[in-house]
């Protein structure tokens, strides 16, 4: 643009030479000013890096404190389970009961007993024939759901759990394509068909559910509006229905002294 | 006389978009003070995390010591017992499914790699949590019996979540390359291999190169460093 005007000026009378380079000049400067603010501006989209970091630090620090919570709270748990063991054992008492009580608290947190609590119930349906709910998006729901705390998850009655697995299926072959008109369906453990309406209910603080499904923009309700969410009291979530998740064939506890 | 004044006049609508021009610029530029700010912010989180990740190891420790106690005295308490030593086996049996036992077995190792940033490079070149959330998902429908992510064990409570730039796994911030090791049957395992599935998906479509799947005879998965608790769910009597 500079170099434009200063043309301009070389045409008039000779005279005004300084003043056409002072103007030069001038334009000179301001570009380059301009540049270096642009060059600023650039370096702004590293430091938008820097604030998601501050996202992140928030995030993982949340994360520590609940697992220091969780590991804390067993820890208490151990301790007076173990200082009721001596105690039995002190008075000769049986401690077979103690022991039941140990693996009953097992078997419910890996899902092998129906329990109740309060909690949210969602209820996920396809939005046409062409645009199903699919696979990731139930898991995409289960992982938020953990992620708020859910201590125990059903879809249609069926229990998640380690090793759940949940898959779509195309009758006549699967096929990741929106538009695949053929019988769709979704599998959970290989075994269990459930199809629209979704309904899955999850246990464990109940505000803690409900805000962070409903967290605006980030929240899975806020992101699909075939979701929607009720908290409930007292729901009941059937144990795992088989046995197949629980089997281990080839997975064996490294006992102790044994080298890794 | 009269291109004079032309003159004068370009050159000073010339000198206000200029002005105009630095102004924003320097509006930009304010932004940034409120940024350096939050560096202040971020350093004091960076503490807050590096000293509840130090508590969390100490009360781990304890938590490991105990769990040893623990496990002595089930067996000295109860040897009178003869249902007992069926009970205490069915309880290990319980915790090495729900991950809170190193095992070992044959399985297999998959390694994925972020594709090499370049200038042009977009949010389509990183490996993202839906992506190992549906390979773990593979993985457990072909009857893996322990999976870890960058040493990280799958348990009930796991969650694969992002977090600005980063992906979380159990709350840990693991990154590129994720080694995703998982125990059971070879042959089946294999499966997730397969022309159609997630992984072939991520290299055809999406052109991810750098992924390798090596099968392994031994392979350790360790356990998850953390307690699994129930708060809110009771039992149905």
């Amino acid at each position: 643009m500079c170099w434009f005007y200063t043309n301009i000026n070389k045409k008039m009378k000779k005279g005004k030479g300084t003043m056409t380079i002072t103007i030069g000049l001038v334009c000179f400067v301001l570009t380059y000013i301009i540049f270096m603010q642009f060059k600023t501006v650039e370096e702004t989209n590293i430091t938008l890096i820097e604030t998601m970091r501050e996202a992140e630090l928030t995030e993982s620090l949340a994360s520590w404190k609940e697992r220091y919570n969780a590991t804390e709270e067993k820890l208490l748990q151990n301790n007076e389970t173990l200082i009721e063991y001596r105690q039995k054992r002190a008075s000769n008492q049986e401690a077979t009961e103690l022991l039941n009580k140990e693996l009953l608290q097992a078997q419910t947190i890996a899902g092998l007993t129906d329990v109740t609590g309060d909690g949210v119930v969602i209820t996920f349906y396809d939005k046409s024939e062409e645009n199903k709910v699919k696979d990731r998006e139930l898991l995409e729901l289960i992982n938020e759901l953990k992620y708020a705390g859910a201590e125990a998850i059903s879809i249609n009655d069926q229990r998640i759990v380690n090793m759940t697995n949940i898959m779509n299926i195309w009758i006549g072959g699967e096929d990741d394509n929106e538009s695949y008109k053929e019988d769709f369906y979704i599998l959970i453990d290989n075994s269990k068909r459930i199809t629209s309406p979704y309904v899955i209910k999850a246990i464990g603080d109940p505000k803690t559910l409900e805000s962070t499904l409903t967290a605006k923009i980030s929240g899975f309700i806020s992101r699909y509006s075939n979701a929607t969410l009720k908290v409930q009291n007292n729901i009941v979530i059937p144990k795992y229905n088989g046995e197949e998740n629980f089997k281990l064939r080839y997975a064996q506890e490294v006992t102790k002294g044994e080298e890794k | 006389m009269k291109k004079k004044h032309e003159i004068a006049i370009i050159l000073g609508i010339t000198c206000i978009l200029l002005t105009f021009s630095i102004m924003v610029q320097l509006r930009t530029t304010n932004n940034l003070i409120s940024i350096a700010g939050n560096t202040y912010r971020e350093n004091d989180l960076r503490d807050e995390v590096l000293r509840w990740k130090e508590k969390y190891d100490v009360i781990y420790e304890q938590l490991q010591l105990s769990e040893k106690q623990l496990e002595e005295e089930r067996k000295v308490s109860t040897s009178s017992d003869d249902s007992s030593l069926e009970k205490q086996e069915e309880l290990k049996r319980i915790n090495t499914y729900l991950g809170l036992t190193d095992v070992q077995g044959e399985g297999m190792i998959i390694t994925l790699y972020d594709n090499t940033p370049s200038t042009f490079s977009t949010s389509n070149d990183l490996i993202h949590d839906d992506d190992l959330r549906r390979i773990v998902n593979e993985l457990k429908n072909n009857g893996v019996e322990a999976i870890s992510i960058n040493g990280e064990r799958i348990v009930p409570s796991t969650t694969i979540t992002c977090a600005g730039t980063v992906i979380l796994v159990n709350g840990e911030i693991i990154g590129s390359p994720f080694v995703i090791k998982a125990i059971g049957d070879q042959s089946r395992i294999n499966n997730i291999m397969r022309p159609g599935g997630y992984i072939y998906m991520l290299q055809e479509q999406y052109g991810f190169n750098n992924i390798e799947a090596k099968k392994s005879d031994h392979l350790v998965i360790e356990k998850f460093n953390g307690a699994l608790t129930n708060r809110y769910i009771k039992n149905v009597k």
